[in-house]
């Protein structure tokens, strides 16, 4: 009996002794600075002017959400850039997918090498298309040029439509190689039989497709499509090196205009409202993911 | 299978037309799947062209595709010139003793979480939570934090911050590997007098260190690819590879080819090491975010 008692004591601090040293780091370097960012930004702390600041209440809230501009300008931006981007990666990943499960040679490599750009740094992926887009000395026109395609050399970049569409091609391309890893994984967790028995049956491609494929793949295509949109909100570093915000602030995006409140004009309360804005947009999408894998769990009870 | 199927039934008109098709299927399979490589692998290849042109080449029309005369002199000149040789080993040697740290450090806890269900299903949902977090919101206050301790432009405080960025992630993973493990082996270790920690550094670790590296690899290229916190937090001496990239883009549209171009070849080679490394893991890792700190 008392044995029994000894080890249901060591049972219980084992498990917090073997957990805390995460723990503790988490709490210390994320949870704490989130606490004192969220308690800044209730305040009017502006290093621009000096260390002293005093409380402001939601002044600072309101002037995001409601008179800033520029902010209220980059939610927009944000949104036109996710858009045209989370429906290219969708139907170029699910294009690709289920042409790489249609191979039977060298489907390992082909895959590995179509994966490559999703494991690159947004920042190399930006500075590769920028040497891409190139007014003189870039592919694309050089390219364009050759082929009699382009008569002169084009400024990817002088226009917001334009640069919004770089931007996107870029993320497109940055990104469409994890949709594809996604939803590959996805096809290849359909049954096989489903298709033979719907062959044998005289069904068409197009029938499969619609009636097999779509259906099956629909969760996996909207998890895919969750987190490329909760990480399409943060997007900054392609931003950072490919237009830098521009045209006019045409590519600015929340996460991009947060950084230049904070470390370019040092409004730091204020770079720590928007954040908690911006946090308070993800909580929402992240809500939105948990409660589709839980409705997804459900159905495969 | 199917072939075999058609091949048992008599070859009919029909069969032979529907094998044409297929064959035809096939060859587009192929094409698509040629053009999707050209797209996302031929920026690649500009880059490493372009890092080995003469700077002639840079400016000749039409463009010179395959430089005739390849030299390694941007490489040199970005070494020498632009410090690079010491930006790279800052790289390195942030990715690698983050990565260190946030193995040993996540460990433990990924077994609390296997073995005991510590925190139950809450601490889960709260290291899932922590993933999706926009990073902008924790460099804000870890900014005026780093500034007030004068511990920006440091080293030490650099690994601290992308050991911690990468916790949730490790942990994540590690408590995956370790729910496949079976308890008995652990159990038997700990019956011939092995405390519980040293069973799991002695009898555990060795067993799963397949996944540990897996995760050792998603932790070295996830600060290896970090770039909000490197161009807020670093100084001349501490930069990254990341941050130094960002330094060519000065002369507009048209920048300074060579070094910059062989900065980014040398910027994504962990990633081509990673793609095919990690494959069966890809989906699992960036998915979880292992790639983006």
């Amino acid at each position: 009996m008392r044995m029994l008692g000894l080890t249901m004591k060591r049972k219980q601090w084992e498990p917090v002794a073997f957990a805390s040293p995460s723990l503790l780091l988490i709490a210390l370097v994320i949870v704490f600075p989130l606490a004192y960012s969220f308690y800044l930004s209730f305040q009017n702390f502006d290093l621009s002017v000096g260390p002293d600041y005093e409380f402001v209440g939601g002044k600072n809230y309101g002037e995001a959400i409601f008179r800033d501009p520029r902010f209220l300008g980059s939610v927009w931006n944000t949104a036109v850039i996710i858009a045209p981007s989370l429906v290219l990666e969708l139907l170029l990943g699910l294009g690709i997918a289920m042409l790489l499960s249609r191979v039977l040679h060298g489907r390992p490599i082909i895959t590995a090498l179509l994966a490559i750009p999703a494991m690159v740094s947004p920042v190399m992926a930006a500075m590769a298309w920028r040497m891409m887009y190139g007014v003189k000395y870039g592919a694309i026109n050089n390219l364009g040029r050759q082929l009699g395609i382009l008569d002169v050399y084009f400024d990817w970049f002088s226009s917001p439509f334009v640069s919004i569409l770089a931007v996107v091609l870029v993320d497109v391309w940055h990104n469409t190689p994890f949709m594809m890893l996604v939803l590959l994984a996805g096809l290849q967790s359909i049954p096989t039989e489903l298709y033979e028995a719907a062959r044998a049956d005289g069904a068409s491609a197009w029938q499969r497709f619609w009636s097999i494929t779509l259906p099956l793949l629909k969760f996996t295509m909207a998890v895919g499509v969750m987190i490329r949109l909760i990480d399409l909100t943060k997007l900054f570093g392609l931003i950072f090196v490919l237009t830098f915000g521009g045209p006019g602030g045409s590519t600015e995006t929340v996460a991009f205009t947060t950084y230049l409140m904070g470390f370019k004009d040092f409004r730091m309360s204020y770079a720590a409202a928007l954040s908690y804005v911006i946090v308070g947009g993800v909580l929402v999408l992240t809500l939105v993911f948990f409660w589709m894998q839980r409705v997804r769990e459900a159905r495969a009870a | 299978m199917a072939i075999a199927l058609a091949r048992s039934v008599v070859v009919t008109q029909r069969a032979k037309r529907h094998r044409l098709w297929r064959r035809v299927g096939h060859g587009l399979t192929y094409l698509g799947l040629a053009v999707a490589l050209v797209f996302f692998l031929g920026p690649f290849f500009w880059i490493v062209t372009t890092s080995l042109k003469g700077n002639e080449d840079f400016f000749a029309f039409p463009p010179v595709w395959i430089p005739l005369e390849p030299s390694l002199k941007h490489y040199a000149a970005l070494f020498t010139r632009s410090s690079g040789a010491r930006y790279f080993t800052n790289s390195m040697v942030l990715s690698t003793l983050s990565m260190v740290a946030a193995l040993v450090v996540s460990l433990p806890t990924a077994y609390s979480i296997a073995r005991w269900r510590f925190g139950g299903g809450l601490l889960s949902i709260f290291l899932l939570a922590l993933r999706m977090l926009p990073a902008i919101a924790l460099i804000i206050p870890i900014y005026i934090v780093y500034k007030l301790l004068g511990v920006t432009n440091n080293y030490l405080a650099l690994i601290v911050i992308y050991t911690v960025l990468y916790l949730p992630f490790a942990v994540w993973l590690l408590v995956g590997f370790l729910r496949d493990f079976p308890v008995e082996i652990e159990e038997a270790a700990m019956i011939d007098g092995c405390s519980r920690l040293r069973a799991l550094v002695q009898v555990v670790v060795p067993i799963i260190a397949p996944g540990m590296a897996v995760v050792a690899l998603f932790a070295f290229i996830a600060t290896w690819n970090e770039f909000l916190f490197a161009i807020v937090l670093t100084g001349i001496e501490t930069k990254t590879m990341m941050v130094l990239v960002t330094s060519f883009t000065s002369g507009g549209t048209d920048m300074f080819y060579g070094e910059a171009s062989a900065s980014v070849v040398l910027g994504v080679l962990p990633a081509f090491a990673v793609a095919f490394m990690l494959q069966r893991y890809l989906v699992k890792g960036l998915a979880l975010g292992g790639t983006r700190g």
